[in-house]
């Protein structure tokens, strides 16, 4: 690394703990960041069978307040935001004119007029600046990126091991009762936090909870008690390489290889996530002519059940002629075979359809499949 | 992990272990430990004939594929079939059980053009 990358990267919260577990960090997003601590694979087994903590603090935080931010939300992005409940919290993505994405994001509503909004670290200059143009009166945007913290446990033991660092049995509830895709605030009496937002999110596919902390200097005694109580139920530190693997099984896009300025949520499979009841967003009209024609190129799940492995930028052909390309590409562990995504033309889309994924000049088969790979039991 | 003092290194951190005209060769644990967990490894065919510092093969980790450089010229001998069903095999004994292929050697002074143990390690400490 020259000494210019090293100037301008910048390190989380947890950058002393990462080296501390022997970590090996890599630049991701202009921070460093641990892609994996004992090897992918024992950090995604952990996650799957036990529990994983991870460091996401490079994440970029927006605070939005004001009685506007619904409305104003509303507009810019598919799904809706105006009608979330305090303590909800929802997937979204900001689109362009054209129906691409800007970038895909969770909204946590705190409060009537208070949310936190996590955008993706490699899209945190991009969407600032986007929103920041876009801002109405009764809208106020602050960005907390860099200060503060995000640690996320995650895995069917995640509660077991959150439990005990928060203030009182009443929190331990509380938290116990916490359903998916909720969030809350709470304090972490035993490392003596100031109030947190806990959220039961999370990018893996199985139970487990984000912790966001408003200073970042509260994460390194957090994270070093969890991963004390942890110990007991198996917790280990799991880094950027396990985190794509396990989002990969459980069907979730990542922005850059299923989302993009040029590829719609139609495409990229958030159909689900388009409201197109709301009176108006940006690019409603692009998406809604997509829609009736239906002939976009489209992201299909495939399995692959040989020894070779997919690659990113593979080519995808079927019956001999080429439809598209692989985007993601991964070991699936939980599935037992390699996982790809691609986009292709509409005409090889269908659940069942045999491709085949060009390696190295040899066709290797990949079957499509529906989404996800993996699902928690 | 420190390298055997009796094999000879290559800068695509291959090792060499000459037995007679036989040379086995495999990737050092600096090399396997760098791509992590490896899930995949395309071997060069019986019988093809490699020249020295040509790309044989492929060494696939979770995260990347790697090109396989043979550190000397040869017919391919014999390959590891271990490594179908347990490519990690490589990631645990890189030096012993996880060798990859054999191969009779063309050209013995080639070896000349590798490196020592010890100059191994100094390229190594360099690189981290």
């Amino acid at each position: 690394m020259t000494d210019a990358a090293a100037s301008t990267t910048r390190r989380t919260a947890l950058y002393d703990e990462h080296l501390a577990l022997g970590a090996r960090m890599v630049p991701f997003a202009g921070f460093e960041m641990p892609v994996q601590y004992a090897g992918i694979l024992k950090e995604h087994e952990a996650v799957r069978k036990r529990a994983g903590i991870f460091d996401l603090s490079h994440m970029a935080q927006f605070e939005l307040s004001g009685p506007g931010v619904g409305a104003w939300a509303d507009a810019l992005t598919i799904n809706h935001v105006a009608n979330m409940k305090p303590g909800q919290a929802r997937y979204n993505i900001f689109t362009n004119e054209r129906g691409g994405a800007h970038d895909d994001v969770l909204f946590y509503r705190l409060g009537p007029e208070n949310w936190l909004l996590v955008v993706n670290a490699a899209n945190a200059t991009k969407m600032w600046d986007y929103l920041n143009a876009s801002l109405t009166p009764g809208v106020k945007l602050a960005n907390r990126q860099g200060r503060a913290a995000l640690i996320a446990v995650q895995g069917p033991r995640a509660a077991q091991i959150v439990a005990p660092l928060l203030t009182d049995e009443v929190q331990r509830a509380a938290m116990r009762a916490m359903r998916y895709y909720t969030c809350a605030p709470a304090i972490f009496g035993d490392v003596e936090t100031n109030e947190a937002l806990l959220a039961r999110t999370g990018y893996t596919g199985e139970d487990g909870f984000e912790i966001f902390l408003a200073d970042g200097a509260e994460a390194p005694p957090l994270w070093r008690r969890l991963l004390e109580v942890g110990a007991a139920y198996g917790l280990e530190p799991a880094g950027l390489g396990a985190r794509d693997m396990l989002r990969l099984e459980a069907g979730m896009p990542l922005y850059g290889f299923e989302l993009g300025e040029d590829i719609s949520p139609l495409a990229g499979g958030q159909r689900w996530a388009v409201k197109f009841d709301k009176p108006y967003f940006v690019g409603k009209e692009a998406l809604m002519v997509q829609a009736s024609q239906d002939e976009y190129d489209r992201f299909v799940a495939l399995r692959l059940d040989g020894r070779v492995p997919p690659r990113t930028g593979y080519r995808v052909f079927a019956g001999g002629e080429c439809v598209g390309e692989v985007r993601s590409a991964s070991l699936g562990p939980s599935v037992g075979a390699y996982i790809a995504t691609a986009l292709v033309r509409k005409s090889a889309s269908t659940a069942g359809t045999l491709l085949h994924v060009e390696v190295r000049g040899t066709l290797h088969e990949a079957r499509v499949v529906p989404l996800p790979f993996y699902r928690r039991a | 992990m420190t390298q055997p003092d009796s094999y000879l290194y290559s800068k695509e951190h291959e090792w060499l272990k000459v037995d007679g005209d036989v040379g086995i060769i495999g990737i050092t644990d600096y090399a396997q430990d760098s791509l992590g967990d490896i899930v995949y490894v395309e071997l060069p065919r019986l019988g093809a004939l490699v020249k020295q510092f040509a790309s044989v093969g492929v060494i696939e980790s979770v995260k990347a594929v790697s090109d396989l450089f043979s550190p000397v010229g040869g017919e391919v001998v014999e390959v590891n079939t271990e490594l179908d069903a347990d490519p990690a095999l490589v990631n645990r004994e890189p030096f012993t059980g996880g060798w990859l292929f054999k191969l009779r050697l063309a050209d013995p002074s080639q070896r000349d053009g590798l490196l020592s143990a010890a100059d191994y390690s100094a390229l190594v400490a360099a690189e981290h």
